[in-house]
């Protein structure tokens, strides 16, 4: 009997936490589709926030700026990331303090990596864009590249990249006909964790973007939106960057269990 | 002899402060089927790997047909490895594998294929040409890792424990399997193993290591029949340890019996000498008992020239002649000429 009754308070606090969780969420997912304009009544299922969206060109053009910096950063990051791992994973006797300035960006508060990044690019005298904050998301989104196919890489069977060698293969060839089909499934769950990372990007953007309208992402202008007043349509943009997300991060995480067992 | 085919000379590696390899030359024969025997951390594995070419030489040099090939990478070496772990491509299925090496050598497609469809014919593996690796049983995988490095008709091929992932028959079956595939693709075939029975079956000549370096080089039968060293007596096949002293006619057993040797190895040292006798070459006589035990007996018994047992071998005609049975108390006698005396 106790036992019963302790399943059923631990059954409980699990429905709390979720609740807790994700109640907002739905809130946010629901409201969207409200017809009415106010977040205290509901009157009606509609898609008629989504139909606004489209004919917002602020928003759209946000969100060109958004899809054009994820993708590059997480081409860039993908790239740069998997060779870092590759080579941290090769020369591992260089030991501890090397992880550690890899893994920093993960770890260092984005405010801080973002004043860091825009006194840097001050520095320089860099013009300010699009192109400023895809190098800045790189800056981060390396780090969690990296660390998803290096976990891949310490269950890594080494003796076939010798075998690639011993059979004839130069380190290049080795590379891009051994070791990346082996490590693909990592590297793509690393690619859609840096895409849904960079997609959903706040701050880092705000402080590296410059100043203008043309290098605004969908983050910044749900800020700028929101100043106003949440409206459904903030919903439904929200609720279409939350879905993305997932999806993202869904997949990201299925590939990385099938590249370990396989 | 005229110039040795694979010399491998003076070979030195260091770990840090270990010495893995100390000073180890070598000539190895074309077409010769050579051991590596020894236990784990001889510097039998660290050796081939240096052929290989994966492990740097701390000192020495390794030629090939007289050009040394000590400062070249591993793919450009014209000897291949089979991997202990096997190291098949995941991603690749059966004739992929094979194939790879052959691509390597841009090779034309069509004799790549021609090369492919030969070697699987040979390791009897045609019906798995498109499975992948993890579809494959244990002697498969060995199969197709032999037969990936054997494609490109190395000069020399290195095995590093090939057949220690098997079960014990199909590990016998495959030690026949290597000898015939050896002899019929003519090429030297360099293995590192530690199991003595293996190195006597397959190899030509075999070479003991022990820490580092080499302890004795010979024929199966040279080492078998007159090993150099107390280590090499124990390593290889059964042997009978009596412990002897000197006294003023000669060495006597514990129990004081005189005895006679053929061979008085490192006779330098004077203590803890023992005398080294093979079962088979033990003499039965007067055996009481009647009981039938099947073909070639090792029987153990208990005597007072040793605290161990003495082991004999008995052969099936005269097992059969005889018949012992536990229990009995028989006499057992040898040729001065079969005995070794080693000193500790």
């Amino acid at each position: 009997m106790a036992e019963r009754n302790t399943f059923r308070l631990m059954l409980l606090i699990l429905g709390v936490v979720f609740a807790f969780l994700y109640i907002p969420i739905s809130v946010l997912v629901g409201l969207s589709f409200n017809e009415g304009g106010l977040p205290t009544a509901w009157t009606g299922f509609s898609f008629k926030w989504y139909g606004a969206l489209l004919e917002n060109d602020d928003i759209l053009g946000a969100a060109a700026n958004t899809v054009v910096v994820a993708i590059c950063s997480t081409i860039l990051s993908t790239f740069l990331g998997t060779f870092l791992a590759v080579g941290v994973e090769i020369r591992r006797r260089n030991g501890k303090w090397l992880e550690t300035v890899i893994f920093a960006p993960m770890i260092i508060p984005d405010i801080v990596l973002a004043i860091a990044l825009l006194s840097f690019f001050s520095l320089l005298g860099a013009k300010m864009g699009l192109h400023t904050i895809i190098v800045s998301h790189v800056v981060f989104n390396l780090a969690f590249v990296c660390a998803v196919v290096r976990a891949r890489l310490k269950s890594f069977d080494w003796s076939i990249v010798e075998a690639s060698a011993d059979l004839g293969a130069s380190t290049i060839t080795t590379l891009y006909r051994v070791m990346v089909p082996v490590l693909t499934p990592a590297i793509v769950a690393g690619a859609l964790l840096a895409f849904t990372l960079s997609v959903d990007e706040f701050i880092i953007a705000f402080f590296t973007a410059g100043a203008g309208r043309s290098s605004i992402t969908l983050p910044m202008q749900i800020y700028a939106m929101i100043r106003f007043g949440v409206t459904p349509e903030i919903n439904a943009l929200a609720s279409i960057v939350m879905t993305v997300s997932v999806i993202c991060l869904a997949l990201s995480q299925r590939l990385n269990k099938g590249g370990l067992s396989g | 002899m005229n110039q040795s085919f694979l010399s491998i000379q003076k070979v030195q590696k260091n770990f840090g402060p270990v010495t893995a390899v100390t000073g180890v030359t070598l000539d190895i024969r074309e077409n010769e089927f050579f051991a590596l025997l020894g236990a784990s951390g001889s510097g039998k594995t660290t050796l081939l790997r240096m052929l290989a070419g994966f492990e740097k030489l701390s000192g020495g040099d390794v030629q090939l047909e007289g050009s040394s090939i000590a400062h070249l990478p591993p793919n450009q070496r014209p000897l291949n490895l089979m991997f202990q772990s096997y190291a098949l491509f995941p991603h690749m299925t059966v004739a992929q594998n094979i194939a790879y090496g052959l691509e390597m050598d841009k090779l034309p497609k069509k004799q790549i294929k021609a090369s492919v469809d030969e070697i699987l014919q040979v390791i009897q593996l045609e019906h798995l040409r498109n499975r992948k690796p993890d579809q494959l049983s244990g002697g498969q995988s060995q199969r197709v890792a032999l037969a990936r490095a054997l494609v490109k008709r190395p000069k020399v091929l290195l095995l590093d424990e090939p057949l220690g992932a098997l079960d014990k028959k199909l590990r016998s079956e495959m030690q026949l399997e290597l000898k015939r595939l050896q002899v019929e693709f003519g090429i030297t075939f360099i293995i590192v193993t530690h199991d003595q029975e293996e190195a006597l079956v397959m190899a030509d000549r075999i070479a003991i290591m022990k820490d580092g370096g080499l302890l004795q080089v010979g024929t199966p039968q040279e080492i078998y029949e007159a090993p150099e060293s107390r280590f090499a007596a124990d390593f290889i096949g059964v042997m009978n340890f009596l412990p002897i002293r000197k006294s003023s006619q000669g060495f006597v057993t514990a129990n004081g019996l005189a005895i006679k040797a053929n061979q008085i190895n490192n006779s330098a040292s004077n203590s803890d000498a023992v005398a080294a006798i093979r079962p088979e070459r033990l003499m039965i006589g007067e055996i009481t008992a009647i009981a039938y035990h099947g073909l070639d007996l090792l029987l153990h018994l208990k005597t007072d020239l040793s605290e161990t047992p003495i082991v004999v071998r008995m052969t099936a005609d005269v097992a059969e002649a005889h018949c012992p049975s536990t229990g009995q108390q028989i006499n057992v006698s040898w040729y001065a000429k079969d005995t070794h005396i080693f000193f500790a």
